[in-house]
């Protein structure tokens, strides 16, 4: 009874058809990069540190003895073209080739082998016409291949599609039981992401809960509140702003679209061609096809641009606003305080919680007698308790400030308390500086004057009087100001602003990092307005503005010598200008507390890679400026690197790399370790500790069962979190010749989450990455272009 | 018939739309004519009828039933209700179910309906379920209207390919006679009165062939006795239900609370959000005239008429905002959903935080900025 079941949309997205172009692999199949790393041919793991007791959200997949799955090449003649017709035309053939099949419309699977390797079959159309199905065997696949894999998430699909889970882009959720969010007129869709992949020693599902933030309101409604913000002028760009990028829901379809462009100049009453080629306005359509009336003529149309996977057809769809529902969070969003507080009471669920609703999901699997009749059918299993093993916490660092050193708690991964009122490694005077703040801020810049008079003498930093200056409340004024009073010989320039506004912000960095490079600290009056808190911002504040101009905070013991460390990441302006910007910072120095940057900008289309070598050679010269020789050592922490590119990052850019140091000298031969970071990953561990289901400890180590045996990878949970589940982050190593025991590489990965400047305590992500993510970050968002060299050996962009 | 001229014809008769299509439109027009609730398609296949009936607004109940399980399955997730169906329940409600079972059978699931389709059904049957099929159509669900669609077989001469039948499974194809004399005294023993037509003309100079389908439309002569009659022995369900469907509707009283709560909140939030910024920031807001009117109630006109009634005014007192619920009420979207103010006032009850004498929403601001 569970045939026929559409397995269409699974088997389009995977493409099992290899078409010679490109191919969607979401999960980096098929890149053995491991296997030119002979020194961890035998053992990628390490040694080091505490075992603890780890549970994943990894569950087997069993299948019976001598499993194989066959596929089938089917054949029509005369040819027949419609998909649809074809299945069918095959399945009035269920007595040869069994009820349980998945059909593409080219490749058939079965779970049984057929009588002979051919098998001729007879069909006639509804038109009278005869049709000859050849059904030929192809392959037989083994429970391992990646056939059988990008199979298995087929069924899987189909398993959530039998629970009548919804499907919103690429998961599944449940839309029986919504949490509405009214204050922000959100909606929140509990669901699960799921991948079935090959692990050390099993095939595993990975399945996660995931949830789907949806807004009750049309794209319309967004553009009137939109626009009563904001008034007509700047109505159409705050639109695009706003809504570009942006996933939709129809009305009508099941189907989500990205909103790549407004058309102002069309409306609903406009007309397109239909796949028949005749004419008809939007209004008709909706009202004959849907039975909808669409209110509002004047709306302007969205235009979403569709990649047709045969043959690379470019075409568009417009969209009515009023018929779109918004899905997602956008950055403004994101950094709504409130809304994300609002949010997270529902998303981070802490570790038992998490656990108990994908049991949730997996007693409905167990207990819906289709599903299980399909995996029967199929001859598979599932193993329904979740992979347990051991994983390592290795030892916490010790921090070292001006020759003091400290511990911290493990538990809270922080060092702040530790570290209050102790000298900083270097500190930069504050000689000559500004503060600049409007009239109603007099106050406010008052307070933040006297506190950080207050802290800065036990950091060690030696402040003067700044220039206090007073502007108007507007754009301009703030950067006349800039123009007349910033001087060369200025340290830095602190602004207090009044609202978040964000075009005043990006104005004053735009001048002080491209036309006049000077360190600059901007700072919300009202962050400064709680007498309870003044002391501890004043504190961050004096940091992070000694971090702009050059300073140094605090040290890791760093046992290599001569080493230069690289981090790169990438932000992707989707909104405006359409580009690319890739960040990269490289260390300096010895103790990797001084850090050189540049950025990339680069249009769309244009790979990334080219730059990133021009940024190599720099950071290179510098560091031996710096140390009178060149590094014997390169570590380069590439974030920022989406599903499925792995092997572009392998064939590509690690070429370039080498290339790139070829080209320093013939004698140079340095060793160059490439780790790729990923930060959005699957898989969720959970300590047994004291009976219950705890977060790991930071510095917890993975790297068995649940690693790929293709890949040098492993996870470590570096950060700690107040609720929810941390996430581990991946890193896997795609080339190297450090001749390192994993071990070691490990234990640096772990030492450079300690070396992050703007939180005195462990981050999810070595140093270097967080760094060029924020240099990328503040050059894609208010910059746009390359920042002044000048710049280039300080944290500016913090 | 002329034997070149019938050949011409083999070769290029094709309807536009797709005769399929001709026929769902026809049935489609029928729903508009006569706008009934409960709509059951009898064998319906792969669901694309029900699909299509799903977008007609007077329809509150669908049902389908096939002898096929497998067929219905295949796109029967097509009549679950989408996502945005759940972000904006509609104020109709709606029910699709599917069953599977027989057109030989009664089934109490299949009583109360207004309209029942049978589109190319009768000609899959067998004798003996032919026999059976009035007496439960008709005599048994007795809708007060029948659609039946079914091959004219005279036309078949003008198919190109067509030998004996148009489909293997077909089991018989009948002329317009043999079509209407079954009908007439199908109708006539039900006390129904039948109209024929069809979809798929003929060639011109041929139109004596009739329609490529042939259709025809019983109207149930006697009125509807209110409740369905019972017959004396409790009936029991022969169909097995492989399919249910609820649309989410705001007559369900779960998501009209959801609703209106959702709209009370976002109404006072914005209300708020104004009164605070008016506070804050006085000199940052010029008039602004717009050429982009929104048809439908527009926030920020709407608040332009607002300040009628001073008791309807927003307020400030020491760390709350209050927003009186006669304010909210006033806003049209909150206005249709409730229809009165004691119903707003039932179900915000207890859900949404109001001032002591329940005349207000109160926001506390106190803790509002306490972050970046």
């Amino acid at each position: 009874e569970t045939t026929g079941l559409q397995v269409s949309s699974g088997l389009q997205d995977l493409s099992l058809r290899d078409r010679g172009g490109r191919r969607r692999d979401f999960h980096d199949l098929g890149v053995n990069t491991r296997q030119a790393m002979v020194h961890v041919q035998e053992s990628k793991t390490g040694f080091s540190g505490k075992m603890v007791k780890l549970t994943t959200n990894h569950f087997r997949l069993t299948s019976r003895p001598q499993w194989a799955l066959y596929q089938y090449h089917v054949g029509y003649s005369p040819e027949m073209e419609a998909r649809r017709l074809r299945s069918a035309l095959l399945f009035q053939h269920e007595e040869t080739i069994g009820k349980t099949h998945a059909f593409d419309g080219s490749i058939l699977f079965l779970p049984k082998k057929l009588e002979s390797k051919v098998t001729e079959l007879f069909s006639r159309t509804r038109n009278g016409e005869d049709v000859k199905i050849t059904v030929t065997l192809t392959n037989e696949l083994p429970p391992t291949s990646p056939t059988c894999l990008q199979f298995y998430n087929i069924i899987f699909r189909r398993l959530l599609k039998m629970l009548n889970l919804q499907q919103i882009g690429r998961n599944y959720y449940n839309p029986s039981d919504p949490v509405s969010i009214p204050n922000h007129r959100l909606m929140v869709w509990l669901g699960f992401t799921s991948s079935i992949l090959q692990y050390e020693e099993n095939i595993m599902l990975c399945a996660d809960v995931s949830h789907k933030v949806l807004r009750g309101e049309t794209v319309l409604d967004t553009m009137h509140s939109l626009h009563s913000q904001v008034g007509e002028e700047r109505f159409r760009d705050t639109c695009a702003k706003e809504l570009i990028g942006l996933i939709v829901l129809t009305k009508y379809n099941n189907r989500t679209y990205r909103i790549d462009d407004i058309d102002w100049d069309n409306n609903p009453k406009g007309t397109f061609r239909k796949s028949d080629g005749s004419e008809m306005s939007f209004v008709e359509y909706y009202k004959k096809q849907y039975n909808i009336e669409i209110s509002d003529w004047m709306q302007p149309v969205l235009i979403s641009q569709i990649k047709r996977r045969r043959g690379n057809i470019q075409g568009s769809v417009a969209l009515i606003p009023e018929l779109c529902s918004l899905t997602g969070l956008t950055d403004k969003m994101r950094n709504d305080f409130s809304m994300m507080k609002d949010l997270a009471i529902h998303t981070r669920l802490p570790p038992e919680q998490r656990q108990r609703e994908l049991g949730r999901l997996l007693n409905y699997i167990q207990k819906d007698d289709n599903v299980q009749k399909e995996l029967r059918n199929w001859g598979l299993s599932f193993d329904y308790k979740s992979v347990s093993f051991t994983g390592r916490v290795v030892q916490g660092e010790k921090i070292f400030q001006s020759g003091a050193m400290f511990d911290y708690n493990p538990q809270f991964a922080d060092w702040t308390k530790e570290t209050r009122g102790v000298p900083l490694i270097r500190s930069v005077p504050m000689d000559s500086w500004l503060l600049i703040y409007t009239r109603r801020n007099y106050d406010v810049a008052n307070t933040l004057l006297q506190s950080l008079f207050k802290v800065t003498p036990s950091m060690g930093i030696r402040m003067n009087k700044p220039n206090m200056i007073e502007v108007d409340d507007r754009t301009e004024a703030y950067l006349r100001v800039l123009q007349q009073r910033v001087t060369p010989d200025i340290n830095i320039v602190v602004c207090i602003l009044s609202s978040s506004r964000k075009d005043k912000y990006d104005a004053i960095k735009k001048y002080l990092c491209t036309d006049c490079p000077i360190p600059s600290q901007c700072v919300l009056a009202r962050t400064l307005s709680k007498p309870q808190t003044i002391m501890t911002v004043a504190t961050k504040i004096a940091l992070q503005m000694n971090c702009k101009m050059g300073g140094e905070l605090w040290s890791v013991e760093i046992p290599l010598k001569q080493v230069m460390i690289v981090g790169i990441d990438c932000y992707h302006d989707t909104v405006s200008g359409k580009q690319s910007i890739a960040g990269f910072v490289a260390s300096l120095n010895q103790t990797v507390t001084r850090w050189f940057s540049r950025c990339v900008v680069q249009s769309r289309g244009q790979e990334l890679v080219d730059g990133i070598k021009a940024c190599l050679q720099t950071a290179l010269r510098n560091w031996s400026k710096w140390n009178k020789c060149l590094p014997s050592r390169i570590f380069v922490y590439r974030d920022g690197v989406g599903d499925g590119q792995l092997n572009t990052l392998v064939n590509y850019e690690v070429p370039q790399f080498l290339d790139c140091l070829k080209s320093i000298g013939t004698d140079y031969s340095p060793r160059l370790t490439v780790i790729v970071v990923k930060k959005r990953v699957g898989a969720r561990f959970f300590a047994e500790i004291g009976g219950g289901l705890k977060n790991p400890p930071p510095g917890t180590v993975v790297d068995t069962v649940v690693t790929r045996p293709e890949w040098y990878d492993f996870f470590i949970v570096s950060q700690a979190v107040k609720n929810g589940c941390v996430a581990p982050t991946h890193y896997n190593v795609i080339y190297d010749t450090s001749q390192l025991k994993p071990d070691h590489v490990q234990r640096l990965t772990y030492k450079l989450c300690h070396m992050y400047y703007n939180w005195s305590g462990i981050i999810r992500v070595p140093a270097p990455c967080q760094y060029a993510h924020k240099l990328a970050f503040l050059v894609g968002q208010s910059i746009h272009r390359e920042p002044n060299l000048m710049l280039s050996d300080r944290l500016y962009y913090l | 018939m002329d034997k070149n001229l019938q050949e011409e014809f083999t070769q290029i008769i094709k309807f536009e739309p797709p005769l399929y299509k001709q026929r769902y439109q026809f049935v489609k027009d029928l729903v508009e004519k006569y706008k009934p609730k409960k709509v059951a398609d009898l064998g319906c296949a792969d669901c694309s009828l029900l699909w299509m009936l799903k977008f007609c607004s007077c329809i509150e109940v669908l049902a389908g039933l096939d002898i096929c399980a497998n067929v219905m399955k295949e796109k029967m997730h097509t009549l679950s209700p989408l996502p945005v169906d759940y972000l904006q329940p509609s104020e109709r409600s709606l029910t699709v179910t599917l069953h599977h079972g027989s057109v030989a059978h009664k089934d109490p699931c299949m009583l109360g309906f207004d309209l029942v389709t049978c589109i190319e059904l009768i000609e899959h049957l067998e004798e003996s379920e032919l026999k059976k099929f009035p007496e439960v159509v008709f005599g048994f669900m007795a809708p007060s209207i029948v659609v039946i669609s079914t091959p004219n077989s005279e036309f078949n001469s003008l198919l190109p390919r067509v030998m004996l039948y148009r489909h293997p499974d077909h089991k018989f194809e009948w002329s317009q006679a043999e079509f209407q004399s079954w009908a007439l005294e199908t109708a006539r023993c039900y006390d129904y009165s039948v109209e024929f037509t069809g979809v798929g003309h003929p060639p011109t100079g041929m139109e004596k062939v009739g329609f490529c389908t042939q259709i025809g439309v019983f109207v149930r002569k006697y009125p509807q006795t209110g409740e369905p009659v019972q017959s004396e022995q409790p009936m029991e369900a022969v169909y097995k239900t492989v399919f249910k469907a609820v649309y989410p509707s705001l007559k369900d009283e779960k998501y009209l609370q959801t609703a209106v709560i959702n709209e009370v909140i976002f109404t006072a939030q914005i209300i708020k959000h104004r009164l605070m910024s008016k506070r804050e920031e006085y000199s940052d807001d010029p008039e602004r005239k717009s050429k982009f009117q929104p048809s439908t109630d527009c926030f920020s006109d709407y608040l332009g008429k607002l300040v009628v009634e001073k008791d309807m005014e927003p307020f400030v007192s020491g760390n709350e905002v209050y927003i009186p619920l006669a304010t909210i009420f006033s806003f049209p979207k909150v206005n249709r959903l409730c229809g009165t103010f004691e119903k707003l006032r039932k179900l915000i009850a207890g859900k949404v935080t109001l001032s002591r004498d329940g005349s207000a929403v109160m926001f506390n601001i106190e803790h509002e900025n306490e972050e970046n």
